[in-house]
C-alpha cells in the first residue's frame, strides 16, 4: 500500500491521540484511596527481603510498591519533590549524608511525631533521630541504620611489630590519637610496606565526627576556624609529616588491604564487609578494637513520608514494621546494616561471633560506641563547607603543600562556599 | 501561514521538545543565575550576588585555567593529527573504507567505557601503563596525581575520542578538492609538502574553520572525563581528582548545582562560562580567517 500524506497524517494523529488517552487511563487508576503506596530506596538501602515481607504483611490493607531508585539518589528525590504530583513517593530513604540538606524544606515532609513516632523514638539513638530532627523538634526521618566506627587492625602484622593482638588490650593501650601515632610507627618500623592510616582527608573527617561541633553552629555561624577543626586538620597532617600515611586513593584500596599496605583501617561497621570482599585470603587475621579518640559515626540512613503521602497512617505503620529492632537485626544480616535500635544488640544475629575475624564478636566493639557517639549539629551546607579541607588535605598529601597555606585556603575557601550558602 | 499547518504540524515535534528541553531550560537558567534557591525552598532574588562571589572564587578560576589549558592540550594534537590521518587515509588505494571506520570507532564508543578504560590504564600503581614502563626499568609516573599529567590524561582521552571524528571531515574535504588542481601543481613541478601546504591546505580552509569552531565549542564543554575518572574520589567527590587539577568548569557547575544543591551560583556559573567561550570561537574565527584576506 502506497502511504499518501493524509493517510499518514491521519495515521499519527490517530496514534498521539491513542498514546494520550491511554496515558490518561493509567494514571488516573492510581490509588486516591491511598490503597498504593510507592516506596523508594537505594540498592542495599533497606534489606530486600524485610521490604518483600512488608508487601505480603500489609498485602491485606495496602498494595507497597517498591523501587530500588539507582543513579545520584538524592537528586533524584529533590527533583521529583520539587515537580510534585503524583510520582512523588509516599515512602522514601534519605541519605545519612543529606539528611541535614532536607531539614530547611521540612515542610515538603510529614512530621512523624504526630503519626505516632513519639511513642517509639526511646527504642532508637537519641543521636540519631536528632539528626532528623528541625531545630523546632519536627521529625522527618525514620532512623534505619547507623554507622559506628571501630579500628580495624591485622593480627599478624601485630604480633610482628610487638604490638598486643587481642582487641581489648589493643583499646586499652590505643586510646588516643598520640597512642595511636604511637603504636602506628612501631608497625610501620617492624612492617615497612605497612602503613596504619589510609589517607589525611579520611582521618580528617573521622576527627570531626567525633567531635560535638562541625563546621556551623545552630545560630548559622561559620565555625570552621575554629579550634576543634584545626585539632582535627592538625591530627590528620601529624599523620602526614610522621611518614606514617599510606596514600590509599579509592583505586587502590582493594589492593592495598590484600597486601597489606594497610596493617590498619579506620571505618564503620558496614565497613567490614569491604575489608572481607577486598582480601577474602585474610580471614581471621583482622579483628576490631574501639576507635582512638573516641566513637564517632559514619553514614546511616532515614525513612521519610512526602507530605504527599496518600495515607500517612499506613505508611508509618509499615516503616515502622520494617525498622522494628527484629526487623532491623535481618538487615544487619541481609545488608550489613548496622541497626538505629540498641535492643537489637543484645539478638543472637548480632551477638554471634564473626569467622573473618577470628569468631569476635564485634557487636562487644560497635554496640557501646554507637551508644556513645556525641550529639552534634550538622548544617544544611555543612558538607559542601567542609569540601575544600579535604580538598587542601589532597593537596598536602600529593603535591607537597605547605599545611599552613593549605589550611588558610581551605579556611579562606570554606568561609566563601558558607557566605554563598547563607551562612553569616 | 495557516494554508501550511500540516508542513508546520510535520516538523513540530521537533520544536515542541526543543522548546521544552532546551529553550525554556536555557532562559530558566539565566534567572536563576539572580536568584538563591536549593531546589525545594523557596527563590530568593539577590541581584548579581553570585556573579560577585564568582568573581572572588579561586575555584571558578582555577576551573577556567583547567578547562583551558584540557582544551588546547587536546584540540592542537586532535585537529593536527586529524589532518595527518585523513591524508594519509585520502592517499591510500586499498581497505580505504576499513581506515576509515577503524578511526572513527573511538568517537562511537561510550564516553564513559572509553574514560574507565583510561582510567585503568593509567592507574597509578596497578596501570597497564605503568606496568609497562617498569618493565623498562622507569618507575612508576604519578598519572592520576600529578595536576599536569591528569590534564595530560584526559586531553590524551579527548584526543582519542575526537580524532576521528575531524579525520571523516577533513577527509570529506579533501575529497571534494578537484584531482585537476594537483595535477596542473605537478605539471608545474610542485612535490607532495609543497602543493599540501599550498594546494590542499588553502582549499581546506572553511573545513578547517569548522573543525575549529566546533572543537573551541566541544572541548571547553569536557565534564565526563574528569567526572567518570574522579567522580567516587571519596576525598573529594566529582571535585576534579587531587587538587582539583582535572575540576572543568562545566563540572565545577555540575557540582555546585546538583551536588551543593546550590542552583543560583550553579547557573551563574554556566552563563560566565557561556560568554568565555563566545569570546574564544570568536577570536579562533579571526585566527583561522585572518590568512584569507592577505
Amino acid at each position: 500500500m502506497e502511504l499518501s500524506r493524509r493517510r499518514f497524517l491521519q495515521a499519527s494523529a490517530l496514534t498521539a491521540a491513542a498514546a494520550g488517552f491511554s496515558a490518561a487511563c493509567g494514571s488516573s487508576g492510581a490509588g486516591a484511596d491511598g490503597k498504593d503506596l510507592t516506596l523508594w530506596y537505594w540498592g542495599g538501602g533497606l534489606s530486600d527481603k524485610v521490604v518483600a515481607d512488608a508487601k505480603t504483611h500489609f498485602a491485606a490493607d495496602i498494595a507497597l510498591t517498591a523501587s530500588s531508585v539507582g543513579g545520584d539518589f538524592k537528586q533524584k528525590l529533590v527533583t521529583t519533590l520539587a515537580a510534585g504530583g503524583k510520582s512523588v513517593p509516599d515512602i522514601t530513604g534519605i541519605k545519612g549524608e543529606d539528611m541535614a540538606s532536607f531539614i530547611p524544606s521540612a515542610s515538603r515532609f510529614l512530621d512523624l511525631n504526630d503519626l505516632g513516632f513519639k511513642g517509639v523514638s526511646s527504642q532508637y539513638l537519641a543521636w540519631k533521630t536528632k539528626r532528623a530532627q528541625t531545630p523546632d523538634g519536627k521529625q522527618l526521618g525514620f532512623p534505619i541504620d547507623i554507622g559506628p566506627t571501630g579500628m580495624y587492625y591485622r593480627v599478624d602484622l601485630f604480633e610482628q611489630a610487638g604490638l598486643p593482638t587481642d582487641p581489648a588490650k589493643v583499646a586499652a593501650q590505643i586510646k588516643s590519637w598520640d597512642d595511636f601515632f604511637a603504636a602506628g610507627a612501631q608497625l610501620h618500623r617492624a612492617v615497612p610496606k605497612s602503613f596504619p592510616m589510609r589517607n589525611l582527608p579520611e582521618l580528617f573527617s573521622i576527627v570531626v565526627n567525633q567531635g560535638t561541633k562541625r563546621f556551623i553552629d545552630e545560630s548559622n555561624h561559620f565555625i570552621g576556624d575554629q579550634d576543634h577543626i584545626r585539632t582535627a586538620w592538625n591530627t590528620a597532617v601529624k599523620g602526614f609529616t610522621s611518614g606514617l600515611d599510606g596514600k590509599v586513593d579509592d583505586n587502590s584500596w582493594n589492593a592495598a588491604i590484600a597486601t597489606g599496605t594497610l596493617g590498619v583501617e579506620l571505618g564503620a561497621a558496614w565497613h567490614a564487609l569491604d575489608i572481607e570482599q577486598a582480601a577474602p585470603d585474610l580471614k581471621g587475621q583482622w579483628r576490631v578494637a574501639s576507635m582512638p579518640g573516641g566513637p564517632a559515626n559514619d553514614g546511616g540512613s532515614f525513612l521519610a513520608l512526602p507530605k504527599q503521602c496518600r495515607n500517612p497512617d499506613q505508611a508509618f505503620k509499615i516503616i515502622s514494621w520494617i525498622l522494628s529492632p527484629e526487623n532491623d537485626v535481618r538487615g544487619f544480616t541481609d545488608a550489613a546494616l548496622f541497626p538505629a535500635a540498641p535492643a537489637a544488640y543484645k539478638l543472637p544475629a548480632m551477638t554471634a561471633g564473626d569467622p573473618y575475624f577470628g569468631g569476635q564478636s564485634t557487636i562487644d566493639v560497635f554496640g557501646p560506641a554507637a551508644e556513645a557517639i556525641p550529639i552534634s549539629y550538622e548544617a544544611p551546607a555543612d558538607a559542601a563547607v567542609m569540601a575544600p579541607y579535604r580538598t587542601e588535605l589532597t593537596n598536602i598529601e600529593a603535591s607537597g603543600k605547605s599545611p599552613d597555606a593549605a589550611w588558610t585556603d581551605a579556611v579562606s575557601q570554606a568561609k566563601q562556599i558558607a557566605q554563598r550558602q547563607g551562612v553569616s | 501561514m495557516l494554508s501550511h499547518w500540516r508542513q508546520y504540524l510535520a516538523i513540530s515535534p521537533f520544536y515542541l521538545v526543543f522548546a521544552v528541553f532546551s529553550l525554556f531550560p536555557v532562559f530558566f537558567s539565566l534567572f536563576l543565575a539572580f536568584q538563591h534557591w536549593d531546589g525545594l525552598s523557596d527563590m530568593k532574588f539577590v541581584g548579581l550576588q553570585q556573579f560577585q562571589f564568582l568573581v572572588r572564587d579561586p575555584v571558578f578560576w582555577q576551573s577556567v585555567g583547567n578547562t583551558l589549558v584540557i582544551w588546547v592540550l587536546s584540540t592542537v594534537p586532535t585537529l593536527f593529527g586529524a589532518l595527518v590521518l585523513a591524508t594519509l587515509v585520502h592517499s591510500v588505494r586499498r581497505f580505504k573504507g576499513f581506515y576509515r571506520i577503524a578511526l572513527f570507532l573511538p568517537n562511537v564508543t561510550s564516553i564513559v567505557a572509553v574514560t574507565i578504560f583510561f582510567g585503568a590504564v593509567f592507574s597509578n600503581n596497578f596501570g597497564l601503563v605503568n606496568a609497562i614502563l617498569g618493565a623498562v626499568g622507569i618507575p612508576p609516573v604519578a598519572w592520576l596525581t600529578n595536576p599536569w599529567l591528569i590534564k595530560l590524561v584526559i586531553a590524551l582521552l579527548m584526543t582519542w575520542m575526537w580524532t576521528g571524528y575531524n579525520m571523516i571531515i577533513y577527509l570529506a574535504g579533501l575529497q571534494a578538492i578537484p584531482p585537476e588542481v594537483h595535477e596542473a601543481a605537478r605539471i608545474d613541478g610542485a612535490g607532495p609538502v609543497g602543493s599540501f601546504f599550498r594546494i590542499t591546505l588553502p582549499m581546506l580552509r572553511p573545513i578547517v574553520l569548522f573543525t575549529v569552531v566546533i572543537s573551541t565549542i566541544n572541548g571547553l564543554q569536557s565534564f565526563s572525563e574528569p567526572q567518570v575518572l574522579f567522580g567516587t574520589n571519596a576525598a573529594n567527590a566529582s571535585l576534579g581528582g587531587p587538587g582539583q587539577a582535572g575540576l572543568t568548569t562545566l563540572l565545577y557547575f555540575y557540582q555546585e548545582a546538583f551536588m551543593n544543591n546550590d542552583y543560583g551560583y550553579g547557573a551563574a556559573i554556566v552563563w560566565a562560562f557561556f560568554l568565555l567561550i563566545i569570546v574564544l570561537v570568536v577570536v579562533n574565527w579571526r585566527l583561522v580567517q585572518r590568512g584569507r584576506k592577505a
